[in-house]
């Protein structure tokens, strides 16, 4: 089983992530932009780092979005090899269409803004531990095939630009009925709370992660591969102390079990 | 040529000034003499950069030289190259660089902050290391003064300037603290430190190579092409601000571009590799203040050699002058002298594998030059030497002694009386813009990314990683300097500088392993500036002497790495001495570390290090009486070090669960903070009787900022801990408790003296900083 990080200039998370994927027992290299995309098709899922792509130019993924190796990836998700994008990388599979999947690009990953007792408190870019909440069943997609429903997790976020919106009538009715949206900000207590600080960034229904309707492609704001060791929890978490992995294992332990179920 | 030789000082002056030329008559003449001729204007412009103040420690260097200690048992290398070097195991060092961007962060806040870090994490990249981490000891103006908008723009561009930056490069920014003090309403401080890891094994110096003349090395220059930002940035850097300049000196300020950063950097590391594998020696260096000429002829006088360079060899965004190529600041530069059998490899690792060209415009490697066997530095320009002059001289600079006097103080302690509502005390000061949390600014930092955090801003005195995945040590990171300290004494001004930031790395549990100093002052040809420098320097390198390094008796804690800053200082006056001191510490074992938020209900607490009347320059006289008093802290250096070292094996052997160092704000403030900390679950309650003499008032016990630690106990080895504390010769007080009920509650004498609910406390310490910024 091997799979690819697929970097691009201003990609900053392709080396942890790689690191994360190796150590659930996945093989693995990352994936330079400008190598011959049709080598693609060598790796059994492919993950799109965080970072900066193309510094973020016209709209956060945007330009990467458009790159010969995305064409390459489009052709290899329609025949249900997984991809999960994370931060940068849900930014880019938001750009190319390929999250939620209608074949159009129908959403947009817009600025923070922080809103408090109805009012802005705060906009753009945010680094912070949070808690999430898998909202969708297991073995719906890629990325939480071995999560169950209900289950939290806590791990961080650090981006400008999460916030989930939709202009497009009936889409997220359809992705909540279809069981595409993946993972919600939540408390504590795993309650929704749809104001900050536990919708971080404003996006629409506390929304953090999405699925495409095959579930083969996971794009989620927050970083397990920086929740992947129990050390990297903030000290408010016993667990810091406890054991050796995060709660972010599970999104790649997820992935190598989907594609062995795949295979 | 630019006419000197025979000329009339005045006429020199007017010649050297109409062409933007800093130096001095004598100094422009004493380089005429060694040429035998006029210089050319490629030539002077060469020289100013190079003697500037900023690039030749021309004020700085014997004053350090005297004093500072920068060997060790531990130092791999000390201040001579772009970073330090200290070995953390037989295996692993840490690379550290520490500057300072005041002028270019004055005038262009965003952009002079973000080229702060482009330019230290260069400094570490370039060693051969990987960068890890960085911080930013950040001082401003007084948000609520008569510069208040100013105040807040600066604030708010710099902090721009360095998330924008640091998280778009990927490196994350573990640490840094931020002072807010009307002497810095016209000239704020920026410092950036960085720190990277390196294998002892494979550390690249930023020298040409041995036999690098005798077989003709290339010279490459890599990264964006050459333009003309930054020009006289070092220059810029060593004259007092202005404001008339305003305009001029934004043409000083770089640009920068983290984007063509993360990929130079990645390139970089494929370099790396490929002369490791071969075994080949190299020299590689940034570019930063002087530029092209500065990075060149240091590297090729470091390795003993000449060097002659083509400017038309050089990628260039335009066809700009001589002089502006040669000593241009334009950012995401470095260096490379190789062998020619490596040239081929090396265009294709930057031009085609990371495809620079493509990435930025304009960007790439181009053999510039070779290193040669000759003395001289020579440039040429279009089919004519435009600079051609003896490298050493070139790089060897000038010495200055400057006078010195002490400033004239009229420091007295303030006749206060204790107010009567403690509660509202407490609060004012939790509220006050230089106690209240960092929250605000720190949320702004990637502090995730590398995915190596293991303590975060916020979350204890200093920032912890774990950079390398199969080891188990962990690198700390702390910065500290009080400016208040420093104006009334600037000699314990550096000596509480160095002992807070061992005392920060110490309240993780990791020693204090190795420091750097950027040393912020005024004009050094004004002798009360020059006097507060040399003040300063004297207190810092008497507690590194004195808090010696853990385990090696009398040896000092090493400074590795460091940077001179002068004429921080405009019309309205000069900054507060402000020595600023990075700290590195080492634990072995990450998972030993500890947090200062207070753990569970029961646990006691205890306090090290008695409390002093010495509170001059405190938050307390400060912010509720406005004054400043007289009495600094000092450091009581046997009793310092014992805390520090009696802390760190405390926390090593699990029988201390949260620790806190006293600083700013007191006691009061220390113990507040470890309940107001996330989780923020716990509250305490502390009974002063057993907090020191019964004679001294117990506002001054609250608020007194002599350095100490408040420590949670684990529970059931209270004993152990006390006679360990007591094996340093400390005397352990048990001041109070960690309590389940949520406040703030602290007694004397059977009275309640502050009972605050948490919630208030909270309230007030978390906002006071975005309403100072608002």
């Amino acid at each position: 089983m091997k799979i690819a990080v697929v970097q691009f200039p201003g990609s900053n998370c392709e080396y942890e992530t790689l690191v994360a994927a190796k150590n659930v027992g996945m093989e693995g290299e990352i994936f330079r932009w400008n190598k011959p995309p049709e080598e693609l098709s060598y790796f059994d899922g492919f993950f799109l780092p965080g970072g900066f792509s193309y510094q973020d130019r016209v709209r956060a993924g945007a330009i990467a979005a458009k790159e010969p190796v995305i064409k390459t990836l489009i052709e290899e998700a329609e025949n249900g090899k997984p991809i999960i994008g994370i931060c940068n990388g849900f930014q880019i599979l938001i750009e190319s269409g390929l999250l939620p999947g209608t074949g159009r690009v129908d959403m947009a990953l817009a600025q923070n803004v922080m809103v408090s007792r109805g009012k802005i408190v705060r906009r753009g870019y945010y680094c912070d531990w949070i808690n999430l909440r898998h909202d969708s069943s297991s073995k719906r997609c890629s990325g939480s095939f071995i999560i169950d429903r209900g289950i939290q997790l806590q791990m961080p976020i650090a981006h400008g630009e999460g916030n989930l919106v939709t202009s497009t009538p009936g889409l997220l009715e359809r992705l909540n009925e279809e069981n595409q949206i993946v993972f919600r900000y939540c408390d504590a207590q795993g309650k929704d709370f749809n104001e900050f600080p536990v919708n971080v960034n404003g996006s629409t229904e506390s929304i953090a992660g999405i699925c495409n309707p095959e579930g083969n492609i996971l794009g989620m704001m927050p970083h397990p591969e920086r929740a992947f060791f129990s050390w990297q929890l903030p000290p408010g978490d016993t667990s810091k102390y406890i054991g050796e992995s995060g709660p972010g294992r599970l999104i790649f332990e997820s992935m190598k079990r989907y594609i062995e179920v795949r295979a | 040529m630019l006419k000197i030789v025979g000329l009339a000082d005045e006429k020199v002056e007017s010649n050297l000034r109409s062409n933007d030329i800093g130096m001095t008559v004598q100094e422009a003449r004493s380089i005429a003499s060694i040429l035998g001729r006029d210089p050319t204007l490629t030539e002077l412009f060469c020289y100013d950069a190079m003697w500037s103040e900023h690039c030749s420690y021309k004020s700085s260097r014997s004053t350090l030289r005297e004093f500072l200690p920068t060997e060790g048992p531990n130092v791999v290398m000390g201040p001579v190259e772009d970073s330090g070097i200290v070995a953390i195991d037989d295996k692993w060092c840490v690379a550290i660089s520490h500057e300072s961007h005041n002028h270019p962060s004055q005038v262009l806040p965003n952009e002079g902050a973000a080229t702060g870090i482009g330019g230290i994490v260069r400094d570490v990249n370039c060693m051969g290391a990987i960068v890890v981490a960085t911080a930013d000891p950040l001082r401003f103006g007084d948000p609520f003064g008569p510069k208040a908008n100013k105040v807040r723009w600066v604030t708010e561009g710099v902090v721009d300037g360095i998330w924008q930056y640091g998280n778009a490069l990927g490196v994350p920014n573990i640490g840094g603290d931020i002072v807010f003090n009307s002497s810095f309403d016209d000239n704020c401080l920026v410092n950036v430190v960085s720190i990277g890891v390196v294998r002892k094994n494979e550390i690249i110096h930023s020298k040409a190579p041995q036999a690098a003349g005798e077989n003709c090395y290339d010279v490459i220059l890599i990264g964006k092409p050459t333009d003309s930002s930054g020009v006289g940035g070092v220059t810029f850097a060593s004259e007092a601000l202005r404001e008339e300049d305003e305009i001029t000196n934004r043409g000083a300020v770089q640009i920068p571009d983290p984007f063509l950063k993360n990929v130079l950097f990645k390139a970089n590391a494929d370099l790396f590799e490929l002369v490791r594998n071969l075994g080949i020696e190299i020299g590689f260096k940034d570019l930063g203040g002087g530029g092209f000429t500065c990075a060149t002829s240091e590297m090729g006088a470091a390795g003993g050699y000449g060097m002659e360079l083509d400017l038309d060899l050089m990628h260039k965004a335009a066809d700009f002058s001589p002089e502006i190529l040669a000593i241009a600041e334009t950012q995401e530069r470095f260096l490379l002298i190789s062998p020619k059998s490596l040239c081929a490899k090396i265009m294709r690792i930057y031009n085609e594998d990371w495809d620079l060209p493509n990435v930025y415009e304009g960007a790439r490697a181009s053999v510039v030059g070779q290193v040669n066997t000759t003395d001289r530095f020579v440039v040429k320009h279009k089919g004519k030497i435009v600079c051609d002059v003896p490298i050493k001289h070139l790089t060897g600079g000038i010495k200055y002694q400057r006078d010195e006097k002490p400033r004239f103080k009229n420091f007295v302690e303030p006749d206060i009386e204790m107010l009567e509502d403690m509660n509202q005390v407490l609060l004012k000061i939790l509220r006050s813009p230089n106690i209240a949390s960092r929250e605000h600014v720190y949320r702004y930092y990637d502090t995730e990314v590398m995915g190596n955090a293991v303590i975060r801003p916020g979350e204890a005195d200093a920032g912890l990683i774990a950079p390398i995945r199969e080891e188990k040590f962990g690198i700390a990171l702390s910065v500290d300097s009080n400016p208040f300290y420093g104006r009334i004494s600037p000699y314990w001004g550096g000596a509480t500088a160095v002992a807070e930031a061992m005392r920060n790395v110490a309240a993780i549990g990791a020693t204090p392993w190795t420091l750097t100093d950027c040393l912020n002052f005024g004009n050094p040809e004004k002798p009360e500036s020059f006097w507060e420098f040399r003040e300063s320097v004297k207190g810092l390198a008497e507690s590194c002497k004195k808090i010696w390094l853990k385990g090696y008796k009398n040896q000092p804690v090493p400074i590795v790495s460091g940077n001179v800053s002068f004429y921080n200082e405009s019309p309205e006056g000069t900054v507060d001495p402000s020595p600023i001191i990075a700290c590195v510490g080492i634990i072995h074992d990450i998972s030993k570390a500890i947090t200062m938020d207070l753990k569970e209900p029961g646990d006691k607490l205890f306090l090290i290090g008695p409390r002093f009347d010495e509170l001059g320059g405190s938050e307390y006289y400060r912010t509720i009486f406005d004054v400043s008093g007289a009495n600094v802290p000092i450091v009581r250096f046997d009793l310092e070090r014992n805390m520090i070292h009696a802390v760190i094996d405390a926390i090593d052997q699990k029988l201390v669960k949260a620790c806190h160092d006293i600083s700013n704000g007191g006691l009061a403030c220390t113990a507040a903070e470890m309940a107001m900390v996330r989780p923020a679950k716990f509250g305490f309650e502390l009974n002063l009787d057993k907090a020191g003499e019964s004679i001294m008032r117990t506002d001054k016990l609250l608020f007194s900022e002599s350095s100490g630690f408040v420590l949670e106990a684990s529970k059931g080895v209270e004993a152990q801990l006390f006679n360990l504390l007591n094996d340093y010769g400390l005397e352990p007080m048990e001041i109070g408790v960690v309590t389940e009920v949520q406040r703030i509650l602290i007694k004397r004498k059977g009275i309640t003296v502050i009972d605050l609910h948490l919630d208030d406390a909270k309230e007030a310490w978390d906002k006071g900083l975005g309403e100072a910024l608002k």
